[in-house]
């Protein structure tokens, strides 16, 4: 197929991030039992972040090496404004990482979508009410439906039942309140967003969902973590918390978008032994020391020197004449 | 898929743990003293009902299981769902019913047990308190 310039610079991109893409992922799909053996020695916070980093690190290394890497050798070495041909196999490459990002997209607005419908409802029917111990306002809703939320990514509402409120006392309240806090504060909304943003293995297979779902269980260990904040009281309340809301009844998933107190009742006898037997609390937040980030900067000078280094940008360049062709 | 009965199930979990077996294996390896012909006959019937492979060496069969334990349970499960909906409507609405109750027992009865621990805890603390 004979491709202009432009067209073949796009075309060689997307094939490129499709290939570097699915290597990266493949490897991190094998590397993931491993990868959760690791995270399971590490305190729950710093775990999520891990396995996290690495649920994004294909998307965003393959995106990284296309713009730093693919892109400035072409610009730089391939002849301007020719005409040439390019292989079935490079087209197709192109057209599935097309799918990939399209797919992507559509799940994020689709989540998006669900999550501002669910918000807006939840300020439709409820009221804004201070409960004790609890600075902001939350959204208080009537219904029978159990359930204690945070909803929203930019500005994050705490959203909670009636039937929640009446049952819980006020530490056990408290305590339940704190957790969803920890969500926002640790920005866990945005980071599922990021998570349905980035692409899949492969189009229509979700080859991270396992991935995910630890995460998942980590982000929820670490958010109880900072509600606790190792006092065994506060521990022995979020504990009573979480059975007391299950018993009111199953409280599924409202939105993509959201972070609720028992999301997934799989895993709230874990997480209710897990407080009674540690009272976990989550160290301050280590502040990284100057030297680390003097050695992060002086690390990146090197790299940023080999990657735009005329033998680099060259031997790019021959591998996209090869994938060309 | 026909029902086991319990010896028949026994010899399949030894198959399942030890793999690749003979009569006198097995025989070896039940808790209660049995017939060499009885535990025959049973892997005999086992092999008919398709649950088995065997294999001839030195004039002694070599039996192990077709299906994995969980590919067993799941093919089992599988049809007795299937046979159960496809009886009249009602029969698999009381399926459902039975199911949803079952998992509701179960969620009762761990939610109960939670309780119970966090009691004891808080009695727990209480005391070191005191002291």
């Amino acid at each position: 197929m004979s491709l202009p310039y432009l067209l073949r610079l796009v075309c060689l991109c997307l094939a490129s991030f499709f290939l570097l893409h699915m290597a990266l992922g493949f490897a991190v799909t094998l590397a993931t039992p491993v990868a959760i053996r690791l995270a399971e020695r590490m305190r729950p916070r710093k775990a999520s972040r891990f396995l996290l980093a690495l649920r994004l690190f294909p998307s965003a290394f393959s995106l990284l090496l296309v713009a730093g890497l693919c892109a400035p050798s072409y610009l730089l070495l391939e002849p301007a404004f020719t005409q040439e041909e390019v292989s079935l196999w490079c087209v197709a490459a192109a057209l599935l990482c097309v799918t990939l990002v399209v797919l992507s997209l559509v799940r994020c607005a689709r989540a998006a979508r669900r999550s501002i419908g669910y918000i807006r409802y939840c300020q439709l029917v409820g009221r804004q009410e201070r409960l004790a111990g609890e600075s902001a306002p939350v959204w208080v809703v009537d219904g029978p439906a159990p359930f204690l939320a945070l909803a929203g990514i930019l500005h994050p509402r705490l959203i909670i039942s009636r039937s929640v409120v009446n049952a819980l006392p006020s530490g056990e309240l408290a305590a339940a309140l704190r957790h969803e806090q920890a969500h926002q504060l640790s920005r866990d909304n945005f980071k599922r967003l990021l998570l349905i943003l980035a692409p899949d293995l492969f189009p229509l297979w979700r080859g991270f969902a396992r991935l995910e779902r630890v995460w998942n269980r980590f982000a929820e260990w670490a958010a109880d973590d900072y509600a606790v904040a190792g006092e065994p009281h506060r521990s022995i309340s979020l504990a009573s918390a979480l059975v007391s809301v299950a018993r009111l009844g199953a409280c599924p998933q409202a939105a993509p978008l959201v972070t609720s107190l028992l999301a997934d009742n799989q895993d709230l006898a874990e997480r209710v032994e897990r407080l009674l037997r540690d009272f976990p609390g989550e160290p301050g937040e280590e502040r990284k020391s100057l030297t680390v980030k003097i050695a992060g900067v002086a690390a990146s000078v090197p790299v940023l020197l080999l990657m735009f280094h005329p033998v680099t940008l060259t031997s790019v360049h021959g591998l996209l004449e090869y994938l060309t062709h | 898929m026909e029902a086991l009965g319990p010896l028949e199930i026994t010899v399949m979990e030894i198959l399942w743990q030890h793999g690749d077996s003979n009569v006198h294996d097995v025989t070896q390896r039940l808790d209660r003293p049995l017939a060499y012909t009885t535990v025959m006959t049973t892997l005999d019937r086992l092999f008919k009902k398709g649950l088995l492979d065997r294999r001839k060496s030195d004039r002694a069969f070599f039996y192990q299981p077709r299906l994995s334990r969980a590919e067993w349970e799941q093919k089992r499960a599988g049809d007795f769902v299937a046979g159960f909906l496809a009886a009249p409507q009602t029969s698999g609405e009381f399926l459902v019913s039975c199911l949803v109750d079952a998992v509701g027992r179960h969620d009762e009865a761990l939610l109960d047990e939670l309780e119970r621990k966090i009691r004891l805890k808080r009695k727990e603390l209480y005391r070191r308190r005191k002291t």
